[in-house]
């Protein structure tokens, strides 16, 4: 070790070098082979039975996602130039490459199934735009047809929509941009909306990644000028940051060298790399501060020396021991969270041996930092404010339990409150146009997002029986009922609307037939004269299996569930029959998913704790220790769960994976902390004097941290991406929590629990 | 005009007795002009398939007359047992309208039924209307590209691109037997100008000189998706009432 040590002091330059070469080298990767991940399929495990299951019935009955554009007449839609809008975007959506000519719904496209006084016809609406004579009729025969007014027309007539369905691969930003050109060409007077999930996600991964890169810079800005005000020198601060960048290059480096792709939750991994690198340099470097202070006359190989001999043993332990936690990630079935775990341990290790490394280099090359210059007073005013919070806090300790009690028993109230959100919509603001323009079409028509209930028995031809049908056609109405659910559609729909017009369009005959042997006669009659295409969208050739849809005017995961549930009540009465209820869908799936993450995170969170302890327990050689210094860690944990359930900001991938970096950071501080004071009672020193000097060395440390890295990331509430604001205040708050906790909660168990007392 | 065709049929037939070669256009007048018979009965196999290999089976019942101008048929549903005997009649008139009717037993009702155009597929299968009748070959533009053996048959290749250029296919490419006017494969174009549908020609039957094509499969290779039509128990010529083709009957079924 201390030759390794030695020829490092002895040759900075080359050490640099080479650290230089190597960062080269990753970012050569980075540039070449680094790639970002936004299709969100990609995500998701792929042989997880709800996700098999689901891809297999989108493949079946083609379910896809569909852009929804919607284009509003101040008075009707009904007259010549909208009617040619509608048929011209219909068309130009055709023409795209992303889009499949038969995915394209609308007005212009739509199947018109009409009874005649002798018979029954399907037919367009329209192929020329009709003149104005005939507009009344195709008024009234879209009104009369309920497969079509409400879902292609507005009730009111002054909203129609095309739907275009897509595959789940072909988004990209280009597509986005000419979806949102196609859509502005037709406004005036009409005005165009587009939604549909497709674009929600879109916007998502175009603004999330745009807001980031607008507020990163700020915020490392942020970051320097605080820890140009912490470190008192302009070199410790460039080589405090150089370590958190080229951690970051190097993580990511390897990642594009081992080709894996960035995902959305990788970007966390810097968010991670900054709070453990900064507060690696900023303890290194205050232990040179007082070591300079207390040595006035030292040159700087015997500062550099001291200071790696005082800091490696507790940076190597924090970063051991956050590195460990981390790679407990691997437990989640999430392939992006396993990678977001093992690469953000290899960047803190990255960060350790840079700390380790180039920071003692980079003091033989450019000289000792500058030292803050000592007015007689301020020189030993750190170290008073240090006794007399010693002295309070010792004083004060029913108090701090009290208040701790308090705030524990708070956030536990909280966390009851914690409710899961899948939700792409309400990550963005109340207010912005994508969350408008969805209401707007969720106002006037069924809704934008879609629940996929898929029916499957053994026996054939189950799906022609009326006694089946008519409970399928029941649970359809009873889920409606529920004023979330904007309208529904399946197999049913079909015979309803057949049978009406089979019988001169009375309205007493919108209901399923009576007899198995008529559902079938008209479902052929149906392929005779409609588009049998479609019949296969809703059952299958043997009508064994059966797929509903259900529009729902929210994505939100409350209003999911509620869906849900009315749908499980029916799970008995079909089971019953034979038949069994699955789901199916991008909706559905993002409600697994997100279930996964947590239950992974919090499985993890639970493994890695007990790591910890047992880390801990090793390097110091005693389970108490490991217990006390995972105190802080549990109290922020808690007490950041329960903030999210205070103040109602529904867990998501981002705020769980927080809980990842609320243990990294707070390992950190219990582990500098304790070294410190055990290497103070080993020197002999009482318990409060111990405790003092702990507080100036190790404490001040802290707080510099804690202070660094909560200003980077309050700048970050400034944001106009609502999830990176809640990721700004969340990393501020557990940066909080944690010193705070290190500090008073954990020293008082010190205390309390005699840790390495002098005999 | 079909006397006209004969005609000239006549003198193509003489100019390649004198080794003249035969244009496209020329070539598919023959086909189209091949002896048909005036009545035929037999029962029909539908056999569609997806793409994930699952079948469906319907047999039918058929009857087809000519009464000059119009072409009438008859199909009786026989299988699945859920849709037997329901009827189905159209009659096809030269200027290239249809009427149809189609009768629920389940309903007990006849019913007129009208679809937008020729190019709707016929009864959920790979072929459409047009596909199932002959059309005129004033309508396309031949063009005689090739000739070729393939199992056995020597054939004609002729390219045909529609007058038309909203029609449904931009081209077909017609492989005909030569010496028996029958297409042996087809390939339709879409409007993209890209394969959408093979036609093959499995089996056929010689009544006389009349050629039935008893076994035909369209397979549809966008979407992975064909249909067979299978003929059997042909009977060319026999006696067909003519009040066969009345919603009377329709109703009747089979018995």
């Amino acid at each position: 070790m201390k030759t390794i040590r030695d020829s490092i002091l002895n040759h900075p330059y080359i050490t640099m070098g080479l650290i230089l070469l190597l960062t080269v080298f990753f970012f050569m990767q980075i540039k070449n082979k680094g790639r970002m991940e936004t299709d969100l399929d990609k995500y998701m495990p792929q042989n997880h039975p709800a996700f098999v299951y689901s891809d297999q019935a989108e493949e079946m009955f083609d379910i896809k996602d569909g852009i929804i554009i919607a284009i509003e007449h101040p008075e009707s839609i009904y007259n010549g130039e909208t009617l040619q809008k509608i048929k011209d975007i219909t068309k130009s959506l055709q023409k795209m490459d992303e889009i499949n000519k038969k995915d394209v719904t609308s007005l212009y496209t739509a199947d018109n199934i009409v009874g005649t006084e002798d018979g029954m016809d399907v037919k367009a609406f329209y192929k020329r735009v009709p003149k104005a004579d005939k507009l009344e009729s195709m008024k009234e025969g879209v009104s009369n047809n309920e497969m079509v007014s409400g879902r292609l027309v507005s009730d009111d007539e002054t909203v129609a929509v095309i739907i275009a369905r897509i595959d789940d691969d072909v988004f990209t930003q280009d597509f986005y941009k000419a979806i949102i050109e196609l859509g502005e060409s037709f406004e005036g007077p009409e005005k165009v909306y587009i939604a549909g999930s497709p674009i929600v996600e879109g916007t998502m991964a175009l603004l999330g990644p745009a807001d980031m890169k607008r507020m990163v810079p700020v915020v490392i800005l942020i970051i320097l000028i605080v820890l140009l005000g912490v470190l008192w020198s302009i070199k410790s601060t460039i080589f405090t940051f150089l370590v958190v960048a080229i951690s970051s290059v190097w993580t990511f480096g390897l990642m594009a060298w081992l080709g894996i792709p960035v995902y959305a939750v990788s970007t966390m991994i810097p968010v991670m790399l900054i709070a453990i690198g900064v507060a690696d340099g900023i303890h290194f470097y205050s232990h040179l501060g007082i070591f300079l202070k207390k040595n006035p006359g030292a040159d700087k190989l015997t500062a550099v020396k001291d200071m790696i001999q005082g800091m490696w043993k507790p940076v190597a332990m924090t970063s051991v021991t956050t590195a460990v936690g981390f790679v407990s990630l691997l437990t989640s079935q999430v392939y992006p969270i396993k990678y977001f775990g093992v690469f953000t341990a290899f960047g803190v290790l990255v960060a350790m041996f840079l700390t380790l490394v180039l920071i003692p280099a980079g003091i033989m090359a450019f000289n000792l930092p500058k030292q803050r210059i000592s007015k007689d007073k301020s020189n030993h005013q750190p170290a008073g404010i240090a006794h007399t919070f010693s002295i309070a806090l010792l004083s004060q300790r029913k108090l701090t339990w009290v208040l701790t009690l308090v705030l524990v028993l708070i956030s536990i109230w909280g966390i009851n409150k914690v409710w899961i959100n899948s939700s792409f919509l309400d990550k963005f603001e109340s207010d912005s146009d994508i969350v408008r323009t969805d209401a707007f079409i969720n106002e006037k028509f069924g809704g934008t997002s879609t629940i996929n209930v898929i029916l499957e028995t053994e026996s054939k031809d189950t799906f022609k029986q009326p006694d089946i049908l008519k409970l399928v056609d029941a649970m359809q109405d009873d889920v409606e009922a529920y004023n979330m659910v904007g309208s529904s559609f399946a197999l049913t729909d079909y015979l309803k609307r057949m049978n009406k017009v089979m019988n001169a369009d009375d309205e007493v005959f919108n209901t399923i037939p009576d007899t198995e042997e008529l559902n079938a006669q008209y479902l052929l009659l149906y392929e005779m004269s409609g588009d049998p295409e479609n019949l296969w969208k809703v059952t299958d050739y043997d009508y064994r299996r059966l797929n509903v849809t259900f529009q729902v005017k929210s994505d939100n995961s409350k209003v999911i569930n509620e869906v849900l549930e009315r749908i499980e009540g029916y799970r008995q009465a079909l089971s019953d029959e034979g038949i069994e209820l699955n789901y199916a869908g991008s909706g559905y799936k993002a409600l697994i998913f997100t279930d996964l993450i947590l239950e992974g995170q919090i499985k993890s969170l639970v493994l890695s704790l007990l790591i910890i302890v047992a880390l801990l327990g090793f390097m110091f050689k005693s389970i108490k220790v490991g217990l006390v210094g995972s105190f802080p860690i549990v109290i922020t944990a808690l007490i950041g769960f329960g903030v999210l359930g205070i103040f109602n900001i529904p867990l998501s991938t981002t705020t769980a994976l927080l809980s990842s970096i609320t243990i990294g950071i707070g390992i950190d501080y219990a582990v500098h902390f304790l070294d410190r004071y055990r290497l103070n009672r080993n020197s002999g020193l009482k318990l409060e004097l111990a405790l003092a000097e702990t507080m100036d060395h190790s404490g001040r440390a802290i707080v510099f941290n804690a202070v660094v890295v909560i200003a980077g990331f309050l700048v970050l509430l400034a944001s106009v991406f609502p999830p990176n604001r809640a990721l700004g205040a969340l990393v501020s708050l557990n940066m909080f929590i944690s010193f705070v906790g290190t500090l008073t909660v954990m020293v008082l168990l010190i205390v309390k629990s005699d840790l390495f007392s002098q005999k | 005009m079909k006397n006209l065709l004969i005609i000239s049929t006549i003198l193509i037939l003489a100019g390649t007795i004198f080794g003249q070669q035969l244009n496209g256009t020329e070539i598919i007048e023959m086909t189209y002009s091949r002896p048909t018979s005036n009545t035929m009965e037999a029962n029909l196999s539908m056999i569609l398939e997806n793409s994930r290999g699952d079948q469906r089976v319907r047999e039918i019942k058929q009857f087809t007359k000519e009464f000059g101008d119009v072409e009438k048929k008859l199909m009786v549903f026989l299988k699945p047992n859920d849709v037997k005997n329901t009827t189905f009649m159209s009659w096809s008139f030269e200027d290239g309208s249809e009427d149809q009717w189609i009768y629920l037993p389940a309903l007990k009702k006849v019913k007129r039924i009208s679809s937008d155009s020729n190019s709707d597929y016929f009864m959920g299968s790979d072929f459409t209307y047009e596909d199932l009748g002959d059309r005129h070959p004033s309508e396309d533009r031949h063009k005689l590209t090739g000739e070729v053996s393939i199992d056995g048959h020597d054939c004609y290749i002729v390219e045909s691109i529609p007058n038309d250029e909203e029609y449904m296919y931009s081209k077909t490419i017609t492989w005909v037997i030569k010496d028996k006017w029958i297409g042996y494969k087809k390939e339709f174009y879409d409007e993209d100008e890209e394969l959408l549908k093979e036609l093959s020609l499995v089996n056929f039957d010689e009544h006389g000189d009349v050629i039935v094509l008893t076994e035909v499969k369209m397979n549809n290779v966008q979407n992975d998706h064909s249909t067979i039509m299978r003929l059997s128990d042909v009977e060319v010529n026999k006696a067909i009432a003519d009040n066969k083709f009345t919603e009377r009957m329709m109703k009747r079924g089979i018995r």
